[in-house]
């Protein structure tokens, strides 16, 4: 099984376990196939839902505190958000890997419309391998970033459904549907 | 059956998890409140915001435990009190009507969820609206839920309704100006009946604005709701005063929003 480190190893302002979220973290890395170790920095002081890839190789993720929190009961760990959150990050990861986002561009300069669409692209994956899910969420965070029109749940639909993107057909895809 | 129904026991189905007031204040990383938390320095809730759609959803979440919650009040209130001794009937008739109006809210809420992918019970549930209706005096109960706790909801509703306006999204902005219409009657029937019952009663008019000074303070983490531009919910003047606040109560409101906001930053 993967190897996961947690920053920190204990939590004093939220009822996280760092060994439970080495385990959801690894159960994740192990269905995308992921085989390297991971290191995972988590903010605990911070309820928002952040997380970025601060390495590639080797991996390293931060995270808020909030990005794998269960939100009925605010405080405790919730393991369906925490697949969605670190499944979302590894899928990126290997995407940029596979030579199909080379010409993609760094994490920090990716705009709220380009984030929105590589997000469905990964979470449509994701939901097919039984990780996350919550279409509908997902389909409002890009209408929002693309409009609520046919032609951006048109292109929404294909981002989800689609297998294998490469960066130039998620960005024509994204680009071919926003209101000027 | 009996009266003022403790808010412990309020009906919920599994999917719905109730957070206390201490649970809720007692959290290290600040309490819940605009879809965010008291310590992050919430920014004004727009599309703009990388995680404004999920702070809409959770706030919209809110919204809905709210009608919920409002409709259980307005429902106590019309069992409550007894017509002569307590309340006139026509009291109970406006709490009716309110009943009837969020229901509707409650209706239209599930469908914006439903519109912004988000599951009913997803968020904690906070209790201290049904709360605020608890008040065994009448009067400080409608000038607690209807002019402290709706009134924040003409903020609220408002501030969705502009976060639909700018997202282009016509679903969210057309039902919440429906629902802020409803709003700005419940908060009007707040100070239309505060003002005919304490008539002849200033003691029990000064108790019932200090009450809902109180409750509204409960609401005011870090001023969040205030007049500033970047204030996460916008204080509405204009639909306060079409609800029966004066001028001087709004400059009240505002002004204790700023100062919540000054000591938050110290």
């Amino acid at each position: 099984m993967t190897q996961v480190s947690v920053t920190p190893e204990s939590f004093e302002m939220v009822f996280y376990d760092a060994a439970v979220i080495g385990e959801v973290v690894g159960e994740v890395a192990e269905r995308l196939g992921v085989e390297e170790s991971i290191k995972l920095e988590i903010d605990e002081e911070s309820p928002l839902g952040r997380s970025k890839v601060t390495s590639y190789d080797p991996i390293e993720l931060w995270v808020d505190g909030g990005a794998l929190e269960n939100t009925k009961r605010p405080r405790q760990f919730g393991s369906a958000r925490t697949r969605d959150t670190i499944g979302r990050l590894l899928l990126r990861i290997l995407d940029r890997r596979s030579g199909r986002f080379d010409e993609t561009p760094a994490d920090d300069e990716l705009n709220l419309m380009q984030f929105a669409a590589w997000d469905v692209h990964c979470v449509g994956r994701l939901e097919r391998l039984g990780i996350g899910g919550q279409r509908q969420r997902r389909l409002y965070q890009f209408r929002n970033r693309h409009g609520f029109t046919d032609l951006a749940d048109a292109a929404f639909q294909q981002l989800w459904e689609s297998s294998e993107l490469s960066w130039t057909e998620i960005e024509r895809i994204s680009e071919g549907c926003r209101i000027s | 059956m009996r009266k003022i129904f403790p808010a412990e026991e309020l009906a919920r189905d599994a999917r719905f998890i109730r957070q206390t007031n201490e649970q809720r204040l007692g959290d290290p990383r600040g309490a819940r409140v605009a879809g965010g938390n008291t310590n992050e320095r919430l920014a004004k809730l727009t599309p703009e915001l990388a995680n404004g759609p999920d702070r809409a959803r959770a706030l919209m979440h809110g919204i809905f435990v709210g009608e919920i919650q409002a409709l259980e009040g307005a429902g106590r209130t019309c069992w409550d009190f007894e017509v002569g001794e307590d309340v006139p009937l026509a009291l109970k008739l406006d709490m009716a009507r309110q009943c009837w109006d969020e229901a509707r809210h409650c209706e239209i809420s599930v469908s914006l969820a439903e519109h912004m992918g988000t599951e009913l019970g997803e968020f904690a549930e906070n209790g201290l609206l049904y709360e605020a209706a608890c008040n065994p005096d009448p009067v400080l109960r409608l000038t607690g839920v209807n002019r402290a706790l709706e009134g924040l909801a003409i903020d609220v509703f408002n501030t969705m309704k502009e976060f639909g306006n700018l997202a282009g999204d016509p679903v969210l902005e057309f039902c919440e100006d429906w629902m802020l219409a409803d709003e700005v009657t419940h908060v009007k029937m707040g100070s239309d009946w505060l003002r005919r019952l304490t008539e002849n009663d200033k003691e029990r008019l000064d108790k019932a604005l200090e009450f809902q000074k109180v409750v509204d303070r409960l609401f005011s983490f870090n001023g969040f709701r205030g007049e500033d531009d970047d204030s996460p919910i916008q204080l509405t003047r204009r639909f306060r005063e079409l609800a029966g606040f004066s001028d001087d109560e709004i400059d009240e409101i505002a002004d204790m929003s700023r100062e919540a906001r000054v000591e938050a930053a110290s």
